[in-house]
């Protein structure tokens, strides 16, 4: 055995893997079948990931793992509030607990097609590609979604389409009446010269019970397609998220992402890998946190270029307030054979109490001697001079942190393109400062 | 209007005032000059409330309420101004939803209804004419990417549309060339009525060749060592500061 946690939750998916898998054999294909068992086996010996493990230094799931979580059975569709965004303009599609509520979505447009697991498991082509691009080896959370995800959905943009409405990804949870855990993934590809704009928002209304969300993202993004994707988390406290994304850019793809952490989510992991297979690709992320309470997230974001004239570009900026944890750790490799790379990547925070947490890891390696690449990292206090400036104005101290704080984060937020989206980002932002009960040390 | 007392202020333990002496009535302008580290721009710092500086001796009073006793926001709100040296940059706050703000604050201090958002924009319209400062500008992230004449420009801007009782101009005049320094002046003596009052802070006598000062004070070493008329300014400018400080010491 390793050095993992091996809990009470751990026995009880262990011990239910043979009967859930007997279940799924008529279904899914003996390809799939076998990566899970591989999977299994891989999760079975780590055990949950613990502090021991050095991708794991900074976040401490034993608080999540509850001894009574169990596998989500029932998937209730009667639920009311879909999460719209009603000024977006925008093809909504819903998942429910991860499983696709065509009742509730609307009709794609053209050029764009939804599987939903049932579609999925009986298309051929996507054999091969589900959870082939994400592989586990050394990851026993993401070994974990494999082994057991029962919700499966494919988004396929075709080549040459240019989708100009922005497909809004619903992920609603429904709240439950015991602690559940919910394992599933999508797959998206962007064929060539394509463009498309994926929203994706992940929401439930309060929850009394735990939910634990395991969510697999992979992502291929072939020749010359542009694929524009938002992550915007809007889940209540109580739900833990965690998040594995594998994305495949192929040559001269654009891939656009932000990541939104503007909710009251207990605890929130994600871990972003952007594989760039092929030259002349663009890679940009942006991504914004406000933590209050006790939250907890932690984003790792892997940028591996492979091959020549690849530009990524990130900049991460969070805010911490009371006894709250971020974690930010970007890595950006850079291979023998990526010449030319440019790789710029930026963290800034500001720490707010005595008694909040960051730990910002930037981490380049690069192997290849003609390239420009450059991280900062910074931890900051409020900045007093900005604050005393407001004040000279007539506006009180507290209205004047919160000024501050919301253009700190702002400046993340403004480069959405889509208006009526940053506007609702926006909305976030102000409700997240408004309606806390900010304690600024 | 403002009676300032025996002002001593520090910053971490150093003294920087050293009794101050000032009493501005309305409709006046005073010029304050001074060599660097007289404590010119610690004066306005204290009047503004700067938390780091503490005052350690004496009292300053704003139409009979005591300044020292508030808040910046208070006493901005009880009609003081303060045009920075440095005017900060704060990206992402748009500089007209900030002066909405300000303006919102002050007026409901003063028991006056909000502006609609037409008033508010015609008033803008107005003051932004009288400092010649470009609607893009306007629009901008506040001061971010401005130059230090917009910045000066911005600042005076901002006094326009606050209308203050007590203005201080903190070397408003440092880094601007003639075309924006004539454009501050005049901004600054189409405000100037009866009733209000500025306090204006400069190393050099340029500014005041524009804006006409009543009374012309020279600070040295934390404290008031001359006063006199706008005479006193170009004396000062013909001999420098060698000479104010020689006499001082007793060199001459």
């Amino acid at each position: 055995m390793k050095q993992g946690l091996y809990n009470n939750f751990y026995k009880y998916l262990v011990d239910s893997f043979d009967k859930k898998q007997a279940a799924l054999t008529y279904i899914e294909s003996a390809n799939l079948t076998e990566k899970r068992n591989e999977a299994f086996s891989i999760f079975k010996e780590l055990g949950f990931p613990t502090r021991k493990y050095e991708e794991w230094k900074f976040t401490s799931l034993a608080a999540a793992l509850k001894d009574e979580l169990q596998l989500m059975i029932e998937h209730d569709h009667s639920l009311i509030n879909t999460n719209r965004i009603h000024s977006l303009d925008a093809v909504h599609l819903v998942l429910v607990n991860g499983r696709f509520a065509p009742e509730l979505s609307d009709v794609l447009p053209e050029g764009i097609t939804f599987y939903d697991t049932q579609a999925t498991m009986a298309e051929i082509r996507f054999e091969d590609k589900i959870s082939t691009l994400a592989t586990e080896d050394d990851a026993p959370m993401l070994a974990l979604n494999t082994a057991f995800f029962t919700e499966v959905s494919v988004l396929e943009i075709a080549a040459h389409a240019i989708v100009e409405k922005p497909i809004h990804v619903s992920h609603v949870f429904t709240v439950n009446d015991i602690a559940e855990f919910v394992p599933y993934r999508m797959l998206v590809i962007a064929e060539k010269h394509s463009e498309a704009t994926i929203i994706e928002t992940f929401h439930s209304d309060s929850l009394v019970h735990p939910l634990f969300v395991s969510y697999v993202c992979e992502q291929e993004i072939h020749e010359s397609a542009i694929l524009n994707t938002h992550m915007i988390n809007t889940l209540p406290e109580n739900a833990y998220f965690v998040q594995h994304r594998e994305v495949f850019q192929y040559r001269n793809s654009v891939l656009n992402n932000s990541n939104i952490a503007l909710s009251d989510v207990t605890l929130l992991r994600n871990d972003l890998n952007f594989q760039l297979k092929d030259v002349g690709t663009e890679t940009n992320l942006i991504g914004a946190y406000i933590l209050t309470g006790d939250q907890h997230v932690d984003n790792h974001t892997l940028v591996d270029h492979q091959s020549p004239n690849c530009n990524t570009n990130e900049v991460y900026k969070g805010i911490l307030l009371d006894t709250s944890h971020a974690v930010f750790n970007g890595k950006v490799f850079v291979r023998p054979d990526a010449q030319k790379t440019n790789a710029f990547q930026q963290n800034n925070n500001l720490l707010l109490s005595d008694q909040a947490t960051v730990n910002s890891k930037p981490q380049l390696e690069i192997f290849a001697d003609d390239v420009k690449c450059s991280h900062g990292s910074t931890i900051g206090q409020m900045n007093e001079d900005a604050l005393f400036y407001l004040q000279t104005r007539g506006i009180g101290e507290e209205a004047a942190r919160k000024l501050i704080m919301q253009s700190f984060i702002f400046d993340v937020i403004s480069k959405i393109k889509i208006e009526s989206l940053q506007d609702y980002v926006s909305d976030l932002l102000n409700k997240k400062l408004n309606t806390e009960n900010l304690t600024v040390a | 209007m403002l009676n300032i007392t025996n002002l001593h202020s520090s910053i971490e333990g150093k003294q920087i005032l050293k009794g101050i002496d000032l009493k501005v009535n309305a409709g006046e302008i005073h010029a304050i000059m001074g060599p660097n580290g007289s404590g010119k721009s610690t004066l306005a710092s204290v009047l503004a409330g700067k938390p780091e500086y503490e005052v350690t001796e004496g009292t300053a009073f704003l139409d009979g309420k005591d300044l020292l006793d508030m808040a910046p926001e208070e006493r901005a709100r009880e009609g003081l101004f303060l045009a920075f040296q440095y005017p900060v940059e704060i990206p992402g706050v748009s500089n007209i939803n900030f002066l909405k703000t300000a303006i919102t604050e002050i007026r409901s201090h003063r028991g006056l209804p909000e502006l609609t958002s037409k008033e508010f924009l015609k008033l803008l319209k107005d003051k932004q004419e009288l400092v010649e400062l470009k609607s893009s500008l306007v629009n901008r992230s506040l001061n971010e990417g401005f130059s230090g004449g917009e910045k000066k420009r911005n600042e005076i801007l901002q006094l326009a549309m606050l209308d203050p009782k007590l203005a201080i101009l903190d070397e408003t005049d440092s880094g601007l060339d003639i075309d924006a320094l004539r454009i501050v002046a005049s901004g600054v003596n189409k405000l100037r009525t009866e009733n209000n009052a500025f306090v204006i802070i400069t190393h050099y006598q340029r500014l005041l060749d524009y804006i006409i000062p009543d009374f012309v004070h020279i600070l040295y070493d934390g404290r008031i060592i001359k006063s006199g008329t706008k005479e006193l300014a170009q004396e000062l400018e013909e001999k420098g500061y060698d000479w104010i400080t020689q006499h001082e010491t007793g060199t001459v």
